[in-house]
């Protein structure tokens, strides 16, 4: 059963980075341009599997990244899944922000592919993916040595 | 029962004795004192009064509640000016989400009025208030922002104010915009994202 | 010998195609797939040639940084479908009187007032559709006092609406059993409402981007607002969202167009989805619904 990553990003060069890398990585994607429209993605999900992880930007329009999560984390009927923040703002605050609202994890853009992917995998618990991409990353140190 | 025409000049609401004037004054209070019904209300009531921007930029800096700011944010953009600007820009400093991106997307509604401070704001020592800039920059209808995105891509040091800026010369850029999305390749080497998005973008501007 | 050139039609290529996408669903949240490129292109020559742009690129760069946004709104115009009849998007009624009415009658007394808001009215169809659902569809209409109130800022319209007067294609979609009981027909081949309905409906002028105009209208508990906010720029789109707000009572559903999302708009109002139809809701006090 192949797992649903919802990516979340107002940037649409982000969203089709983000879509190729994980995409890549043997998941299924969908985009939203905003907080606003990934909940209404996710309330509206009919028949479709639930999203297994969400991959977000902080600063988008009309809806940011943190009211996302918290507004997420407050939805009735709709099956809680780990949120991945990944951002351009590398204060550590924005981290300790991050888990306040009820993200699980924090990246800072722009994310290294295979560590997007590690992350990814990690917390969707796909142990495959999670090797395949330790080992990418395992294989870039030596061969920087 | 069934369905009913309100009667002539009924009014469609039980009419309740203010609490306080529905002038400057009694506004800018109700804007501080109010429910957040009230609030809001107040907020609404006074877009486009010139002397009340400063009222309703500090009341920004003082309010909690998410729908009170989105009448604020809507009644600084009905009065677009520097007075606006002014009480808007601070807001891209601070550590609150919605108030950066509130403020964003109210001065992209003032071209005329922030476009002067455009320059500065692009060589702000912070990268997020230039990432926030190069952001606005995409919204912005205003002639100069090819210019300005050409002068980050040439000049910017930080690898995210540039990626910015090549996702909004995505759109507005043409193909004689391509020369400089491959120039700033160059200067991040490292950085496969740089690499994805200028490749992305010269398909864009590039055309055909 | 010389011949004539004909003048060519704009080509839109591949990469053009991807930027206006790109920045439809940037601006309106619609996103067109590639089966939809004939219908696209086909419109964006339309308006290349209509606003006298040489090609693609340079319309781009004017509806990019035009100021006023008009031609943006000719475009929404253009890529949407819009067009007036009974029962039209019908499961947003049936949403009504499924599900939204019986939240909204949840706390309320038998024989107190609920309040609909119809706009725009255009020609009418739109709020006597809601009239005819609530009669025919809804178990408890004889236990409330329904008031449908209808707004358009276009008086002629308006003029339209309370004559009541429509042709045979826009009463097309009505089962037969509604049209034979709430319309008789015209000596033109036309279709006239019930004069009960056209009574039923309180009309009135309003442009929803002026408070003066919504500051008067609270208290409603369910609003109809489809394909009206979609052709508003930026600015009065979220005028627009917070007039309709504050004249909500805490509970109440806002319903757009099926195109529509107010993920461009406002965000004020919480999504909620039901069996037949997603719709907006204004919080109720204190926090969730």
């Amino acid at each position: 059963m192949t797992r649903h990553i919802l990516v979340i990003d107002d940037a649409a060069t982000v969203r089709l980075y983000h879509r190729k890398m994980l995409g890549d990585a043997g998941w299924h994607i969908d985009e939203a341009g905003n907080g606003l429209e990934a909940l209404e993605r996710v309330t509206g999900r009919g028949a479709e599997p639930p999203y297994e992880l969400y991959v977000c930007d902080i600063n988008m329009p009309k809806m940011d990244g943190y009211a996302f999560v918290r507004e997420l984390r407050r939805l009735a009927g709709v099956p809680q899944a780990p949120v991945l923040m990944v951002s351009t703002e590398a204060q550590s605050q924005d981290s300790r922000a991050a888990q306040d609202a009820g993200a699980n994890a924090y990246l800072v853009k722009p994310a290294r592919p295979a560590e997007l992917v590690l992350t990814a995998a990690l917390l969707l618990g796909d142990a495959g993916a999670a090797r395949r991409a330790a080992a990418q990353i395992a294989a870039a140190t030596a061969g920087a040595h | 029962m069934g369905l009913r025409k309100p009667a002539a000049r009924e009014a469609l609401h039980e009419v309740v004795e203010r609490a306080l004037p529905r002038d400057i004054e009694g506004l800018c209070a109700q804007l501080h004192l109010g429910n957040e019904a009230e609030r809001r209300w107040a907020a609404r009531d006074l877009a486009g009064v010139a002397a009340a921007v400063p009222v309703l930029g500090r009341r920004l800096r003082d309010e909690a509640d998410p729908r009170v700011r989105e009448a604020l944010f809507t009644s600084l953009c009905a009065s677009a000016g520097e007075a606006a600007v002014d009480e808007l820009l601070p807001l891209l400093r601070g550590d609150d989400a919605q108030l950066r991106n509130g403020a964003i997307e109210a001065l992209a509604a003032m071209p005329r009025a922030v476009g002067p401070r455009i320059a500065a704001l692009l060589r702000d020592a912070d990268p997020d208030v230039r990432i926030l800039t190069v952001n606005l920059l995409g919204e912005l209808r205003h002639e100069q922002v090819t210019p300005w995105l050409l002068q980050v891509l040439r000049e910017d040091a930080e690898v995210n104010v540039v990626a910015a800026a090549i996702e909004v010369l995505a759109e507005v850029g043409g193909p004689e915009h391509v020369p400089a999305l491959h120039d700033a390749v160059r200067r991040f080497p490292a950085d496969p994202f740089i690499a994805f998005a200028a490749e992305a973008a010269a398909g864009r501007a590039g055309g055909g | 010998m010389r011949s004539a050139t004909a003048t060519r039609r704009p080509l839109i290529s591949d990469a053009d195609f991807l930027k206006f996408r790109d920045f439809f669903y940037r601006k309106t949240g619609i996103h067109f797939d590639e089966s939809k490129r004939y219908f696209v292109d086909k419109r964006l020559v339309e308006r290349i040639e209509a606003t006298g742009a040489d090609d693609f690129r340079s319309y781009f760069v004017g509806l990019r940084f035009e100021s006023g946004g008009a031609e943006l709104q000719e475009l929404v115009n253009t890529m949407t479908v819009n067009e007036t009849y009974f029962f039209r998007e019908t499961y947003q009624f049936d949403c009504m009187v499924n599900d939204m009415l019986a939240e909204i009658t949840r706390q309320r007394r038998p024989g107190s007032r609920i309040r609909i808001w119809s706009v725009p009215s255009s020609t009418g169809e739109e709020p006597y559709s809601i009239a005819i659902y609530l009669l025919e569809r809804w178990r408890q209409i004889d236990d409330y006092e329904v008031e449908i109130l209808s707004s358009d800022i276009d008086t002629q319209v308006l003029r339209q609406a309370e004559r009541g007067v429509y042709s045979p294609r826009s009463v097309g979609q009505l089962p037969k059993p509604l049209l034979d009981k709430y319309f008789t027909r015209t000596g033109g081949g036309d279709w006239a409402i019930s004069r009960d309905l056209v009574a039923a409906v309180e009309f009135s002028r309003v442009n929803l981007t002026d408070p003066a105009d919504t500051r008067r209208f609270r208290d409603i508990d369910l609003i109809f607002c489809r394909n009206l906010l979609i052709y508003f720029d930026d600015l009065s789109r979220r005028v627009a969202a917070e007039a309709m707000f504050d004249a909500m009572s805490p509970g109440g559903f806002v319903c757009l167009g099926h195109s529509e999302s107010m993920s461009r708009i406002s965000p004020l109002f919480q999504v909620r989805r039901f069996a037949d139809a997603m719709v907006y809701q204004k919080p109720l006090e204190g926090g969730r619904p």
